[in-house]
């Protein structure tokens, strides 16, 4: 980190898990949402749980899943991958699922959670979140399947398959 | 019941927007993370420091927001976000780790109004 270069070319290392490209930014949004959902929630249980207590106590399985979601991303095993789409599976249903909850019965949820009214309150972001990290992790295991018939030997190629990743990476991302 | 200074969160916003724009622009290009960048997390970085402080005298003279404990919290988190932005950022050597700063700039902006809902004597 001595000295950022702000040309493209010789990268470090190539792209080789959910960790880097793309990835950094979802585990950069990940990691704001977990450090705030959960700091959000551990004031309201510990000081107001009676006043709202499902709204408080689905603040915290959302605090959950955004820390869960953010160290699988940054793992990137396919072990982790795996726990990944399950934790991006249960947001998405949980945001859709609290959103609709949130908009049909205001008095369970009299202050906004994260996930209540989509997200409205954070821009629509608990929204979006999931589905990138879904598409992210797609983008992975497409290219784990591939990689087991490829070899790539020499620097050049992994160059190629960088460039490839990227281009693909910013297709998908561009539909959304 | 007298208020911070509004210049200074209003300061943090336009440059917080600002930075994400250069970031933006700067990940359009497929430019990695520079000392451009760099320099204005710094920047950015300052300016919450700055605002810490202004909070931090604000309490010593006896103001007290609804919720302190958020407050606290708010003062902890804030001035982290560029540290923890330019770290990620640069280990990122792609256009990617300019994105990583593009987000940093927009939270520091939203962290402005966020702390005026917490406490409305920091005006925006």
């Amino acid at each position: 980190m001595s000295e950022p270069a702000a040309s493209p070319e010789q990268a470090a290392s190539p792209p080789d898990s959910t960790r880097t490209g793309p990835g950094r930014v979802l585990i950069a949004v990940y990691a704001l949402f977990a450090l705030s959902a959960s700091a959000r929630a551990a004031v309201q249980i510990a000081t107001k749980f009676s006043h709202a207590p499902v709204a408080y106590l689905l603040s915290g399985l959302a605090a959950v899943i955004y820390i869960l979601a953010t160290v699988t991303f940054a793992v990137g095993s396919p072990a982790a991958r795996r726990i990944a789409v399950l934790s991006c599976s249960v947001e998405l249903v949980g945001v859709l699922a609290v959103g609709t909850w949130s908009l049909a019965d205001r008095a369970t949820f009299p202050d906004a959670t994260v996930w209540s009214g989509y997200g409205s309150g954070y821009g629509f972001v608990p929204l979006v979140l999931p589905v990138l990290g879904l598409l992210w992790l797609r983008h992975w295991s497409k290219r784990a399947r591939t990689q087991e018939t490829v070899v790539t030997s020499a620097g050049d190629a992994d160059e190629a398959a960088r460039s490839k990743s990227a281009l693909r990476a910013q297709v998908s991302f561009g539909r959304y | 019941m007298s208020s911070v200074n509004g210049a200074v969160p209003t300061t943090i916003i336009v440059a917080g927007l600002a930075l994400a724009a250069y970031a933006l622009l700067m990940t359009a290009l497929n430019r990695r993370m520079g000392i451009g960048l760099l320099a204005a997390l710094g920047v950015l970085e300052i300016l919450l420091l700055v605002l810490v402080g202004l909070i931090v005298a604000k309490l010593a003279g006896g103001g007290r927001p609804a919720s302190l404990a958020t407050l606290i919290g708010y003062l902890i988190a804030m001035p982290l976000v560029p540290v923890a932005a330019g770290f990620w950022g640069l280990l990122e050597r792609s256009r990617w780790g300019s994105a990583v700063v593009a987000v940093a700039g927009l939270v520091a902006a939203v962290l402005m109004v966020r702390l005026h809902e917490i406490w409305p004597v920091i005006h925006v």
